[in-house]
């Protein structure tokens, strides 16, 4: 049997999970080492060494009123719960607590689409409702709106936006917490509240108009754990006519630099609607003279110019992106961007795909880039990239942002090449994605392993890439559980205020600390200076 | 997508209620658990297809271009067994049930608010007695 939580006693545990057992029913309270296991990260960077992060056992309720009684249990023992929407944040954290000993909530049997409103194009969910779900629930019932999907559909729409994840389609609605409206939450003291408009018992605009009256409270729940997020609404986008993907290649290192501000030039006019990705095809794979470059911490851009004249033609640089719309806007839209970016020597244009809405079934299955459309899927999860070559068995997101600027992408390549090379791995792939209005981010893979040795190099590796961006002015925008102390630590202006107040706010919402205690490093005062 | 995924989506569960929907036709909620309409059937076999229809389609399906699972043991065994697990002839109902609780490589191990174990077992059915 797992132990019980730190500070808790056996018969106190014990005595818990008879009365969270009596809320849930046998089935769904677990307490036996077999199904406990069932919730480790299996990317944990720590994996199966003493600090690893494991809970000490798990339930599942069904209800906003069972979340509620599983809370006042849990005030009345001091065990520290730890909710999960779909248990599948994988690569920050996965199902996990962040601090061992907690007891799961598993929120997935909370899994009804409470409304969706075609006319209005929003939605109401529980957190159980992964993208997979809702995608399917509208291609059911031939809704003509799209949801905007994490990579990975078997996530859900609310535990992604409460760690502010992101998507491809229009920026109304790819910042995943931006685009929510409206939120309940069951407090620490096991009270319910509503947020916005549906605050007012009788309001109609509860997933129309996000504010309410007063404060706006809900971004002290995302990346928090000042409650349990039971309900969200989100909008959803009406889908268009047509669809047209290109990609924009420039030949020359230094070419990024204009193509990133021509691109965030027609992002910010609206011209280009959708999420941008900036790629390197000269820097991916694993030519040795290319890993030498990289690794080299910076040379001239006439050094990698040769390097890239000599690959048969790739370009230097690839965007990706795609409109959505009337057929006769996209074509306006694409001769317009394409005028904008003329001007870079050697610039190519290239249409990629093109579809008419609404797809058929064989259609959709048959889209390369799904998540671009809406429409979740799991492409990204493939562990062998060559065969023979040994699986990959994990990785954390390394994801610091930068700003639009094609400068800082070229100069955080070089950084993060160099401490990859002298830490002995090989370089994360090189990318600017645009998610956000006004930044970038670099997803940099940072892989995880099933052993110790290796999963101490990876640790080293990821906090060298943390603290070195960060002095460069590249704080990541979220982060593994392991490593959010590390992460606030870069976020601390004035001797750590912002992390003072995140304490001073749990401390009035959640006095007993019973609700995630460690995540994104804010303590209760019974367990303040804990490394978990 | 599967036609699978909608008849069993489309027959899981009633009608939402709202203002907003108010003058819509009723339509049908994937609230209940993904399997449970196969499972109110009773054909274990059905049942099984439903759970990997639901959970593991998305990486284990045929087609290798759009599923990773599948180009993953493509790479694997290079042909000497078929990539795609609907049609490989050589799984045990344990060999199936210990990977789903376990994972291997990328892929995570599934809990029992995803899969339940009679999910399992019904979708062992389904890969190893068809």
């Amino acid at each position: 049997m797992p132990s019980p939580p730190p500070g808790v006693s056996e018969s106190d545990f014990q005595r818990a999970l008879r009365e969270l057992e009596g809320v849930v029913g046998r089935d769904w309270l677990f307490s036996s080492d077999e199904d406990v296991l069932l919730y480790r990260d299996g990317y944990s960077p720590l994996w199966d060494e003493a600090a690893e992060r494991k809970a000490s056992a798990a339930v599942a309720p069904t209800s906003v009123e069972q979340v509620q009684e599983i809370v006042k249990i849990a005030n009345r023992y001091g065990l520290p719960l730890y909710p999960i929407s779909t248990g599948r944040n994988l690569t920050y954290g996965g199902a996990a607590p962040a601090y061992s000993g907690s007891v799961v909530v598993d929120l997935k049997r909370m899994n009804r689409i409470l409304d969706v409103s075609a006319r209005d194009k929003t939605c109401l969910v529980e957190p159980g409702v992964s993208y997979f779900d809702l995608y399917r629930h509208l291609r059911t019932n031939k809704i003509p709106l799209w949801i905007d999907t994490a990579d990975p559909g078997w996530g859900g729409l609310i535990g992604n936006a409460l760690d502010r994840g992101g998507g491809y389609t229009d920026i109304e609605f790819r910042d995943h917490f931006d685009a929510h409206c409206g939120m309940e939450v069951v407090l620490p003291t096991g009270e319910v509240v509503r947020t916005g408009m549906g605050a007012s018992p009788q309001a109609k605009t509860s997933q129309l108009f996000k504010y309410g009256l007063g404060p706006w409270i809900d971004g002290i729940f995302s990346q928090s754990n000042f409650g349990i997020v039971t309900k969200m609404g989100f909008w959803l986008m009406e889908e268009p006519e047509a669809a047209l993907q290109v990609s924009v290649t420039v030949p020359k290192r230094r070419d990024v630099v204009p193509l990133v501000d021509t691109l965030h030039s027609l992002m910010a006019a609206h011209t280009v609607p959708s999420q941008v990705n900036v790629v390197s095809p000269v820097m991916a794979g694993n030519n040795s003279e290319m890993l030498r470059l990289r690794g080299s911490g910076g040379v001239a851009d006439e050094q990698w110019d040769r390097y890239a004249a000599s690959q048969g033609g790739a370009p230097f640089w690839a965007a990706q992106f795609v409109f959505y719309g009337p057929r006769a806007v996209i074509a306006a839209q694409w001769q317009h961007t394409k005028d904008r970016l003329a001007g870079i020597a050697g610039v190519r244009f290239q249409e990629t795909a093109s579809y008419t809405f609404p797809l058929t079934d064989e259609q959709a299955e048959a889209v390369a880039d799904k998540a671009r459309y809406g429409i979740p899927s799991l492409n990204l999860f493939g562990s062998r990239t060559a065969p023979g070559a040994p699986p990959l068995e994990g990785h954390m997101d390394f994801s610091p942002m930068i700003p639009p600027h094609g400068e800082e992408l070229i100069a955080l390549t070089d950084f993060t090449g160099k401490v990859y090379a002298d830490q002995g791995f090989v370089p994360s792939f090189v990318g600017g994605l645009m998610f956000h209005p006004r930044t970038m981010i670099c997803f940099h893979a940072v892989p995880t392993f099933r052993n110790a040795t290796d999963n101490a190099r990876t640790r080293k590796l990821f906090e060298t890439l943390v603290r070195g961006c960060a002095e460069r002015g590249w704080p990541i925008y979220r982060i593994h559980p392991v490593f959010q102390k590390l992460g606030m630590e870069m976020f601390g202006f004035n001797d750590g205020a912002l992390h003072r107040l995140h304490e001073t706010l749990k401390d009035a919402i959640d006095p007993n600390g019973i609700v995630s205690p460690g995540r994104y490093d804010i303590w209760p005062r019974r367990l303040r200076g804990s490394n978990a | 997508m599967k036609r699978e995924h909608l008849l069993a989506i489309a027959a899981a569960g009633l009608v939402s209620s709202s203002a907003a929907l108010a003058q819509e036709p009723p339509f049908p909620m994937a609230w209940s658990r993904t399997t449970a309409a196969a499972e109110d059937r009773g054909a274990p076999l059905e049942r099984g297809a439903a759970v990997f229809n639901n959970w593991c389609s998305a990486c284990h399906s045929r087609g290798p271009q759009n599923a990773p699972g599948t180009a993953s043991l493509q790479m694997k065994y290079q042909g000497s067994v078929p990539a795609a697990l609907e049609e490989r002839r050589d799984l045990t109902p344990d060999l199936v049930k210990f990977f789903v609780r376990n994972g291997v490589a990328m892929m995570a191990p599934f809990r029992k608010t995803e899969v339940s174990d009679a999910d399992l077992d019904a979708l062992a059915a389904y890969l190893t007695e068809r």
